[in-house]
């Protein structure tokens, strides 16, 4: 009996002993190590998800009261394999290369029989049609993945302005890459707990739903229709003047919105990565500064108007040659010669004119840095060269002007910049100085987004057009330009083939080119160019044309870039519906 | 002290007796009381009731989940759907191909322009 009760008290010990280390253990796991073990559990049946923004589209005007498309998303799918669920690998193949053509990629075949992958891409950026046979197919350890891609339905279309997104989702140039952070949004979170399919069942306090931001639809301030015409013009107006080269902008005035840009050579942004030439990705009418040379003349007409040193009439002996310093300074035309108005200097771009103008700024009959001073204040301060006039868009450069107080700023220097030799601008630039010296003395920001589409793609809010400074030139020194502007365009060979009745206005440049291999101006190379408003009563457009390696004959800026505005203006007439006067 | 508070409590009791009157006057007592087991049983089919209550609600929640997931798949479908039909119609309407149609071609620019005087 005595042994009996001992081993009952044993077993009950022992009991009582392994009952004590559960609980201990149990407190250990459930209490002590509870937020390790819930963080492991939540862990286990929860997933993150990302729920990609969609990037934002981009239309543009098409007329006065439609838009159209430029960008837009088009759902992709990629194709991939788990080699080791596939079960025909002849079958994939075969499918793939029915249904996916050219879009699978090389060598997916060898890869579809290697078990040691558990992940291989055989067909990138098929359509929904393609996707859709695919799936019907039901093909064992074939998935497909949805993507977006950047489509441009107008292909090459202001392809420079818009810019493309490279393989990472970044815009790249133009639009895309200077409102990268606004088209593209952010993403959204879905952090929920899933079935054993990976399927979020929305069960549990842990579950996040953070819905994706989409990035901002933007409306251009480009006319997709005026922006094709331009492109058109400017491809035709090369291939005349035998060039490969050139650059093609049109302004609204009064109000700063870029109606046009246009370069060649362009490219297709669908097709970028067939491009091998990527200096074609950069739009140079805002990030390749050159001299502008002669069409200069028309704002240093303006500061001298401003500034009270000359009329319209106002006259100087014309000598066809000037000495500045140790340089002479040579007119292009050598006639007519003798007393000359200013109009006149315009209409035969006479350098030693424009010249004359910066004496005067000084006071007297020689440069001075008084004259010098005012001339750069006007360029820098009114004209804003020197420094980016904030287009949104990718790459902008402020180009130079050199102080007269700088070593390198002496006579021949600003002689030079009063014809727009020895500086340098983008076209942007000089259209919108020009744009403000023609329309009041108005220096309007260069707008090139017009305003923002609600998700509807109906709901157009406007972003208002910013003025960056105010009497740039006062109203009647800027009509006495517009006029010299005119006269001087219908005195002169380059309004040939001009619509009569309406009011436009221009000055011609042909820049020397610098040559660093010789450190002098080029003798062969030049730029031409022209820079013009037209209207009925006022300017209503104005537009730049640049042309880099004319070989037509004659002063590029003439021959080569006049016949280009002269076209571009007729249609502008035309589309703009602006009646002729009287 | 005899109050006419007093009176009405002696009216009260005795309008209680004259309802009792004809009541039973032996207490029935059950022959049998629930004992600890039946209480645990009990306590156990409670717990079992609620948690399958408690699974119900779970289970319905799921089913929304899968319900709400089927759903996003569509509105993600529709919305794929509707962004190929924009690309497809953009495609359509762009100028390169408007100019390239037959009834483009046979367009011919006017000879003259004429303005009507709104006067």
């Amino acid at each position: 009996m005595e042994y009996a009760y001992n081993r009952t008290r044993i077993i009950i010990g022992l009991i009582v002993v392994f009952g004590l280390i559960f609980v201990v253990r149990l407190f250990q796991l459930q209490i002590l190590q509870h937020d390790y073990y819930q963080k492991q559990a939540i862990l286990e049946h929860t997933t993150k998800f990302t729920i990609p923004a969609s990037r934002g589209l981009i239309y543009a005007h098409d007329g006065t009261d439609k838009f159209a498309p430029l960008v837009l998303n088009e759902p992709v799918y990629t194709v991939y394999a788990d080699p080791t669920y596939v079960k025909d690998e002849g079958k994939v193949a075969d499918v793939m290369r029915r249904i996916a053509g050219g879009n699978v990629t090389k060598g997916f075949e060898d890869r579809l029989k290697d078990d040691k992958l558990r992940y291989t891409v055989i067909a990138r950026q098929i359509s929904k049609t393609q996707a859709d046979l695919i799936k019907k197919e039901d093909l064992d350890g074939v998935g497909l993945q949805q993507e977006t891609k950047r489509v441009y339905p107008e292909d090459a279309l202001a392809s420079q302005t818009l810019g493309f997104v490279n393989g990472e989702g970044e815009g790249q140039y133009g639009i895309e890459q200077a409102l990268n952070g606004e088209l593209a949004g952010k993403d959204g979170l879905l952090n929920a707990v899933t079935d054993v399919h990976g399927i979020p069942i929305s069960v549990g306090a842990e579950s996040v739903n953070t819905p994706p931001q989409n990035g901002k639809n933007l409306v251009l301030t480009i006319d997709r229709n005026i922006q094709a015409k331009t492109e058109q013009i400017l491809k035709s107006g090369l291939d005349k003047a035998k060039a490969t080269k050139g650059s093609l902008m049109v302004m609204d005035p009064n109000n700063g919105r870029i109606l046009a840009m246009a370069n060649w050579p362009t490219y297709n942004p669908n097709d970028f990565k067939s491009v091998e030439d990527y200096t074609v990705f950069s739009n140079k009418a805002v990030s390749d500064p050159y001299e502008p040379g002669s069409v200069i003349k028309a704002l240093t007409m303006g500061v001298g108007l401003n500034e009270g040193k000359i009329q319209p009439n106002t006259t100087y002996n014309n000598t066809t040659t000037l000495k500045i310093d140790d340089a002479t300074i040579r007119n292009v035309l050598t006639s007519p010669t003798g007393s000359v108005t200013m109009t006149q200097v315009l209409a035969y771009s006479f350098n030693t004119g424009v010249v004359q103008v910066l004496r005067w700024l000084g006071g007297g009959e020689e440069i001075n840095q008084k004259g010098k001073e005012v001339l750069y204040k006007y360029f820098t301060d009114n004209f804003m060269f020197g420094q980016k006039t904030g287009i949104k868009l990718a790459g902008e450069v402020g180009g130079e002007i050199i102080s007269p107080d700088d070593p390198q700023g002496g006579n021949v220097r600003y002689a030079n910049m009063s014809f727009g030799q020895g500086m340098s601008a983008s076209m942007v630039q000089v259209l919108s100085a020009f744009a403000a010296s023609v329309n009041g003395g108005t220096y309007y920001e260069p707008k090139i987004v017009d305003g923002y589409l609600g998700a509807d793609l109906k709901t157009f809010t406007e972003e208002p057009s910013k003025i960056r400074r105010t009497g740039v030139l006062s109203a009647d020194a800027s009509a006495k330009l517009r006029q010299m502007l005119h006269d001087a365009r219908l005195g002169s060979s380059v309004a040939h083939g001009e619509k009569g009745g309406y009011y436009t206005g221009g000055k011609t440049g042909t820049a020397q080119v610098y040559d660093p291999k010789t450190g002098n101006y080029s003798e062969t190379e030049t730029i031409g160019s022209y820079l013009g408003f037209g209207g009925q009563d006022k300017p209503q457009y104005v537009i730049m044309v640049r042309v880099d390696d004319a070989r037509n004959g004659g002063f590029s800026g003439s021959a080569a870039a006049a016949p280009i505005f002269t076209e571009l203006s007729n249609w502008m007439l035309d589309y703009l519906q602006i009646q002729p006067k009287g | 002290m005899y109050t006419a508070n007093n009176q009405i409590v002696f009216a009260r009791q005795e309008a209680r007796q004259a309802l009792r009157r004809n009541q039973n006057t032996v207490r029935f007592k059950a022959p049998v009381g629930l004992g600890p087991v039946t209480h645990t049983v009990l306590i156990a089919l409670m717990l079992a009731v609620l948690g399958l209550v408690y699974l119900t609600q779970i289970t319905k929640t799921s089913t929304f989940g899968y319900q709400l997931n089927d759903l996003t798949t569509k509105q993600e479908q529709l919305a794929s759907e509707n962004s190929d039909l924009q690309v497809e119609t953009a495609r359509l309407q762009a100028l390169e191909r408007v100019q390239q149609s037959n009834v483009a071609k046979a367009m011919t620019t006017p000879a003259s322009t004429e303005y009507a005087n709104q006067n």
